[in-house]
């Protein structure tokens, strides 16, 4: 179906091309995962199915590329369009239309189909994605999910044979991720569609795909991917989901995709060792960010209800909750972007309730959700000294130059902060809220978008900033990520703190917030692969 | 070489019938009544307003022919909406005077990204806003077509910023910013345009000895005093200090993305097989 | 519903008679006849009222004493002098008259008149009807304006985000050009998601128009029609040539309306929604197209004169034509056509675990379950869950939303 022949690709002005030597062909009707840390070229090699790359882009093109027949190079993007259907990662810049319907229909509107036609193709595309019951919906209604789900429907509403998706799960929260692999899931197994798809959430797609391709930054002059079936590519990645990585260090065959599938090699290993008590959470210092009966209400609807939290000096806590629990709303009800009804905010030992948002965060950084509302400068290092002239510092270059170190961004001092990739776009931001030296820190969701690589440095740093006494408050729907760091997990459901323990007391029993190794050892309080092999008395690898 | 007289006839043709239309009411009075007699007078704003159309559609055709690509579609549907909600801003928020920040955007966009595009900007930017503020009335194809001027317009300054020593440098803003300035006085003084008809009623009222077009002038001049210079005043120095202000990083943003928008694919030279 | 194309029909008519006549007792039937079917409209549409930056009565306010002092001031004829300024003073010096201060009044009661048909078009043609009257010639720029209606609550939570972003870090508006730190992540993302949006866009087959040797010669037949027009126009102005003038106008007005219409059916296009064109539809052009056709032709028994008034020299009582006051009743037919207010009541609650919007306005709903019913075979096994409401049978399939 699609067919690569030594293709390789250089960016214009790039110093060395960034795919090399491609060469595979994907049949019909597969799921083929594409893989890799960021700028290892997984969109770059999606847009040359469709010819996106060159023809958007320019550069460099060797080799032969087949999709249905077709030459994208030849073809050009508005020829394969009717073959390819193409789904990208941003699901609020790729729509025209603000309605459902009239969004499926915008491209067979231009392709100028018979009105009885179109109909019949936009009835269908709703039922595949079960969108009948929105397709009357304004798009800015939906929630991330439901706009993937449209978009998919949009890129399908020409009967294409094959689906490409550019990470299209990386800005949405798990549920709605899951959604829309569901969807993937029907859409190759019920209608035979050959899917193409990047991803970083590794763990919920593996058991679909039937092959891999794993792109790297391979030496010069030779190819940098490995293709071939799922169970044969993935022992060769360095990065892949806990559960395949503990059945790589304990060398269980065949290896396990799915929970279902580990528990047949986990019960036998466990069958002799107890179940043990989570242990206790550990004594904390004193507290440097407090919320005291904080109420908070949006037009009459409370979303904080009279919370307690304390986040002690040298912890780092983890705040979990579905979609809507308020999470985000604490955050800025700390910094004073929400200035709550009733309760009182304290902030290094000194109540900041009311006191406005700059001088709060004169101590208190703040990594929002959206990092990149934070950029705008030229350069990484006057991002810094932006942030600094604002709070009437001085900028001085030693200051920003260490810690742009401290970063492990001093490389990018002098690039534009936006044509970073996305985790050095978040260390730049990050960068840009703790350069005054803050002593408490706040995250919303910094693990959205960042491949596992880019996951395990934000944590190694974020544990570092821990230890040197800052306390630390973070939101994330991510479990594993949170099992590795949290001190703490506090869990908000409706406003309201439900539980709040270890992370193994939290997150070891409940199903919905478990990692892969909870499910794998219930009742054990091992939450990573390293608590596991060591549980188990095996030397880590 | 043909493709480009086309073009140039088409705008200056129309900008020639617009200019013409704007004029019409100076001397109207001074036309003489012959055949069609009295029922001509009373047509004038509707004839006008045809003629407009007319300009308007042609302009907008050559200008799509330009900016049509899917990457200048795309762009200019995002900035429309963008500098559209900086008008709602104003809306909403009535600021001094006739200051609007709508027109900065324009006149820097069709400055770095070409006439054709700033003339979709400019037109769109408009109607956008008049969409979703419920103002569409009779001044929109007026408004629409002047503001798409303006952006037309803008890539004039070129020359003089070269012979003044080039871009990304404080001369090259000043230029600009006088530039938008005067649009925003010269827009103000247009606008009023399409109201002075109604404000003077049908000729047969100045068909008195005497006056002669210049009064319909003098008479402009003091309609103008009366309702707008302070108002237009005020929007000659909003767009110049808003300019000054907010010139140079947005001339840096606007290059920085210039050539990824403007970039046309050519097989031939790009692949080596 | 009534056609959009039939409102825009209905507010040339009204645009026709507001601009040619001044006698008073026609403005104020058409004043009256506008007042009424705007009246209407907003009980049809009391929900979704749309935001009108001034109501007509606001409007009215301000520009009639405008016009009426400006005009009483600078025109100096008529026979009843209410007070004289000294002669010396340039322009408003004279004798300051009655006749000019209604003559005045008179031209801004036409404004308000106009102000007031675009209003009823804002309250009957919805947003999304608007970008669909946009010829097909201008295919892009229809795209572009949907883009940016698409995106303004984009751009709008973009804002919200950016404003909260640099509060955090410590930026605090003071100045001018403390906005920059607003703006530029807002220009700069949006130039970010421009570019995404054209991929996107450019995936699902969208490309411009190629250039074709017929659409080139299309242009060369607007450059040409242009300046035809041109020189029609200027030989009437200037030497005075109105049937050569007014004919080459004409001609040259034709070439370019013809050369649109043909690049508009170079465009390949067919639009998914559609609003029938129905009886009722006609019958509003048409009387609209009667009334028009009765005030700017002389047609023989009409008395078409009485629709010009002029006060001066001393101010009388206007002619009247009864024929013309018939047709200005034309106008009132979409206040018979239109459907009656619509009972809100009767739209049904969606069934529970059928999650469709809980916010979003009934009518859309109605809307879902008309359009379900209008496609019959296709939808009625998968369609909608909700029981449909009684005029569905009878409703057709309907365009577009409030903005």
């Amino acid at each position: 179906m699609i067919i690569f022949r030594n293709v390789s690709y250089t960016y214009p002005g790039a110093a060395r091309p960034v795919l090399r030597h491609l060469d595979f062909s994907l049949p019909e009707a597969s799921f083929t995962l594409v893989v890799g840390r960021s700028g290892t070229g997984k969109s770059t090699m999606l847009r040359c199915v469709n010819g996106l790359v060159p023809h958007f882009s320019g550069g460099t093109f060797a080799g032969r590329i087949a999709v249905a027949g077709l030459d994208p190079l030849v073809a050009a993007p508005r020829g394969i369009s009717r073959h390819v259907g193409f789904v990208f990662q941003n699901p609020e810049a790729q729509f025209v239309v603000d309605r459902v319907e009239d969004e499926i229909a915008f491209a067979l509107e231009s392709a100028a189909m018979p009105r009885q036609e179109m109909r019949v193709r936009v009835e269908e595309v709703l039922d595949l994605l079960d969108l009948a019951a929105l397709r009357e919906r304004k798009l800015e209604t939906l929630s991330g999910g439901e706009r993937q789900r449209v978009a998919i429907a949009a890129a399908l509403a020409f009967r294409p044979r094959v689906l490409v998706l550019d990470e299209p799960t990386s800005q949405l929260d798990p549920q709605s991720a899951e959604d829309v692999f569901n969807a993937l899931v029907r859409l190759n197994h019920d209608l035979g569609l050959t899917v193409l798809l990047a991803e970083h959430r590794l763990e919920r797609v593996l058991p679909y795909a039937d092959h891999i391709i794993a792109l790297s930054d391979a030496s010069d002059g030779q190819a940098n991917y490995v293709y071939g079936p799922t169970r044969e590519v993935l022992p060769e990645l360095a990065l892949v989901p806990p559960l395949v990585a503990l059945a790589k260090a304990l060398n269980w065959q065949p290896l396990p995709l799915t929970t279902k599938e580990g528990l047949r090699f986990s019960q036998p290993l466990v069958a002799h060792i107890p179940p043990s008590v989570p242990k206790a959470s550990r004594q904390r210092g004193e507290p440097c960010l407090a919320l005291r009966r904080v109420t908070v209400r949006y037009a009459d609807r409370p979303v904080l209800r009279a919370v307690n939290l304390e986040v002690a000096r040298g912890e780092l806590v983890v705040l979990m909750g579905r979609n809507g629990s308020g999470k985000t709303t604490l955050l800025k009800t700390l910094v004073g972007l929400v200035r709550p009804q009733t309760g009182q905010v304290w902030v290094d030992g000194r109540e900041v309730t009311g006191e406005d948002v700059a001088s709060i965060c004169r101590r208190v950084g703040y990594l929002p959700q959206e990092a990149d509302a934070l950029l705008y400068a030229d350069t990484a290092r006057q991002e810094l000294s932006i942030t600094l002239r604002n709070h009437a510092l001085p900028a001085a270059d030693d200051v920003i130059a260490r810690h742009l170190e401290r970063l492990g961004v001093a490389a990018y001092a002098e690039r534009y902060p936006r044509d970073l990739s996305v985790g050095e776009r978040q260390r730049v931001a990050l960068g840009a809220v703790t350069v005054v030296q803050p002593v408490a820190l706040l995250l919303d969701e910094p693990t959205r978008g960042l491949d596992y690589a880019a996951k395990e440095a934000l944590g190694a740093l974020l544990r570092a900033w821990r230890d040197a006494g800052m306390a630390i408050l973070l939101v994330t729907h991510d479990v594993e990520f949170a099992a590795r760091t949290a001190d703490r997990v506090v869990l908000l459901s409706q406003g309201e703190v439900i539980a709040e323990g270890s992370p193994a007391e939290v997150m070891g029993s409940s199903p919905l917030f478990a990692p892969q190794m909870a499910r794998l050892f219930p009742g054990r309080g091992w939450l990573t692969v390293e608590e596991s092999l060591r549980g188990l008395g095996v030397a880590s690898a | 070489m043909r493709d480009r007289l086309i073009g140039w006839s088409i705008h200056l043709a129309s900008v020639a019938i617009g200019v013409t239309a704007f004029l019409y009411p100076f001397f109207a009075p001074a036309l003489p009544q012959e055949s069609f007699g009295m029922a001509h007078a009373e047509d004038a704003p509707l004839l006008l307003t045809v003629l407009v159309g007319v300009c308007f559609a042609a302009l907008l055709v050559e200008a799509q022919r330009q900016a049509g690509s899917a990457k200048l579609v795309a762009l200019l549907g995002v900035l429309v909406s963008l500098n559209a909600l900086l008008r709602f801003v104003e809306v909403a928020v009535p600021g001094p005077g006739g200051f609007s920040p709508i027109f900065f955007l324009i006149v820097m966009t069709g400055y770095v990204m070409g006439g054709s595009f700033g003339f979709l900007m400019g037109a769109l930017t408009l109607l956008v806003s008049a969409l979703i503020t419920a103002g569409v009335g009779p001044w929109l194809p007026y408004q629409m077509i002047t503001a798409g001027w303006i952006g037309l317009s803008a890539p004039a300054c070129r020359p003089l910023v070269r012979m003044l020593g080039g871009e990304g440098t404080w001369r090259e803003v000043v230029v600009l910013a006088l530039f938008s300035g005067i649009w925003g006085m010269v827009f103000g003084a247009i606008m009023n345009l399409w109201f002075w008809p109604y404000a003077v009623g049908p000729q047969e009222q100045h068909w008195q000895p005497g006056l002669h077009w210049t009064g319909g002038v003098l008479r402009y001049a003091a309609f103008y005093l009366a309702t707008s210079l302070v108002w237009d005043a005020m929007r000659l120095a909003g767009n110049f200090v808003l300019t000054l202000a907010f010139g140079l990083p947005t001339l840096r943003v606007l290059r920085r993305f210039q050539q990824r928008f403007l970039f046309v694919y050519r097989p031939s030279e790009q692949v080596s097989v | 519903m009534i056609h959009p194309v039939a409102w825009l029909i209905w507010l040339g008519a009204v645009l026709v008679v507001l601009t040619t006549t001044r006698n008073p007792l026609y403005l104020a039937v058409m004043l009256a006849v506008l007042a009424a079917v705007l009246t209407r409209l907003r009980r049809v549409h009391a929900e979704e009222t749309p935001r009108v930056p001034l109501s007509p009565l606001h409007f009215a306010l301000i520009v009639l004493p405008l016009t009426a002092l400006f005009n009483a001031l600078t025109v100096h004829v008529g026979r009843t002098v209410l007070l004289r300024l000294p002669v010396t003073w340039p322009l408003v010096g004279g004798p300051i008259t009655l006749e000019a201060l209604t003559f005045g009044a008179l031209n801004g009661l036409a404004l308000v008149g106009i102000y007031t048909a675009f209003v009823v078009l804002g309250y009957a043609v919805t947003v999304r009807a608007l970008v669909g009257l946009i010829p097909r010639a201008f295919f892009p720029v229809a795209v572009m304006t949907s883009i940016a209606l698409t995106f303004v609550p984009v751009t709008l939570r973009h804002w919200q985000a950016i404003r909260e972003a640099q509060a955090i870090r410590g930026h605090r508006v003071r100045g001018l050009r403390d906005h920059l730190p607003l703006f530029l992540p807002l220009l700069i993302g949006g130039l970010e998601h421009a570019f995404q949006l054209a991929e996107a866009m450019t995936a699902r087959g969208f490309a411009a128009a190629a250039e074709t040797p017929s659409t080139r010669r299309a242009r060369v037949v607007v450059a040409s029609g242009l300046l035809t027009l041109l020189a029609g126009w200027l030989l009437q102005l200037g030497w005075g040539e109105r049937a050569l003038g007014g004919a080459l106008m004409l001609l040259g007005g034709g070439e370019v309306i013809g050369a649109l219409w043909y690049l508009g059916r170079q465009v390949p296009r067919i639009t998914y929604r559609h609003t029938p064109w129905r009886a009722r539809d006609l019958a509003i052009a048409l009387a609209a197209g009667v009334t028009a056709a009765a005030f700017l032709v002389p047609w023989p028994g009409l008395e078409r004169h009485s629709i010009f008034f002029y006060p001066y020299p001393a101010l009388r009582l206007p002619e009247v034509s009864a024929w013309l006051l018939l047709a200005l009743t034309g106008l009132e037919v979409p206040l018979v056509l239109m459907p009656a207010a619509r009972r809100l009541t009767i739209a049904p609650r969606m069934s529970a675990g059928d999650h469709a919007a809980p916010h979003a306005p009934e009518d859309d709903r109605r809307e879902c379950s008309r359009t379900v019913a209008e496609r019959g075979d296709l939808t009625e096994s998968r369609g909608m869950a909700t029981p449909r409401p009684l005029e569905t049978a009878t409703a057709p399939i309907e365009t577009g939303e409030r903005l």
